[in-house]
């Protein structure tokens, strides 16, 4: 019986979803680094969490883009050289000197906390999506995390914001993504190249509903 | 040294002591911060797990030879 619809989709444009099976097209991969401090990261290799089934690989890991640290990272320079600012005025002379050495070794931890803080922050708080699921990892304070997570099949719908001139720019913004599990809306916040992570996950979405119904999409 | 009259006590001393307590409490917050970076590198697994183990422990190393000399020198 010949085909009544042929989706026009073609291969070239689904290779991100298409898991590279040589080393070379994994390397060649858009997307795919070694870098560990990536905010983008396609088909990576060693990244593994909690949750994850044996069967499960792991497309997208997905971090706020670099240039989202820049606030915290000068605010952070500021303090390492705010001590040797102050000690030119005398601010902290009524302070013997001992104390005044003490004052400033505290000072210095608590830049350390600070810095150690918004790393972990950003370090940690990750989008990943699987070629099953969607997963939004959060640590919320010190002790408190949340981790949500969505079948792939669930998602209903996939759209980006990307707005404003850094935005732009550096081409980041935000996924939202509308499932019908539990979790309703997943944010994916500024995250790199939001077009292509749009594009990724409409390339799973089809490739789960070819699995579900092999003859409803050609 | 200026005295508190009623305690007899040198002010530097009270002073000493609520450092010491704020140092104290660094600390234990040192000590969370290690915790939550086991939680961390236990439900996420992306490369530099270690690097950031080693990290929170100096902290906490750092917050604890501070307790000591503030201990000492105040």
């Amino acid at each position: 019986m010949p085909d009544i619809f042929i989706s026009d989709l073609k291969d070239e444009k689904r290779k991100a979803a298409v898991q590279p099976k040589t080393k070379s097209q994994l390397e060649n991969a858009e997307g795919h680094s070694h870098n560990l401090f990536s905010a983008f990261y396609l088909w990576p290799e060693k990244v593994d969490f909690e949750t994850k089934e044996d069967e499960e690989k792991v497309v997208l890991l997905l971090r706020r883009h670099l240039i989202t640290n820049v606030g915290w990272i000068l605010m952070a320079i500021a303090m390492v050289l705010a001590p040797m600012v102050i000690t030119r005025f005398p601010i902290l002379d009524f302070l013997p000197g001992n104390y005044r050495f003490i004052a400033v070794l505290f000072w210095y931890m608590i830049t350390t906390a600070y810095t150690l803080e918004q790393f972990l922050d950003w370090y940690f708080n990750v989008y990943i999506v699987t070629t099953e699921r969607v997963i939004d990892i959060d640590f919320v304070n010190l002790i408190y995390k949340e981790v949500s997570d969505a079948d792939i099949n669930k998602i209903q719908d996939v759209t980006y914001k990307m707005g404003g001139v850094i935005r732009t720019m550096f081409n980041y913004g935000t996924v939202l993504i509308q499932t019908a599990g539990e979790v309703e809306n997943f944010d994916f916040e500024d995250v790199p190249n939001p077009t292509k992570v749009t594009s990724i996950l409409q390339d799973l979405r089809l490739k789960e509903e070819r699995e579900d119904h092999p003859g409803a999409l050609g | 040294m200026s005295n508190i009259p009623f305690l007899n006590i040198s002010i530097w001393t009270i002073v000493k002591i609520f450092v010491l307590i704020g140092f104290a409490i660094y600390g234990v917050f040192a000590v969370v911060l290690v915790r939550q970076v086991k939680l961390m590198t236990e439900t996420l697994d992306a490369g530099l797990d270690e690097f950031v183990k080693f990290l929170s422990y100096v902290h906490l190393a750092f917050a604890i030879l501070v307790f000591v000399l503030a201990l000492i020198i105040l």
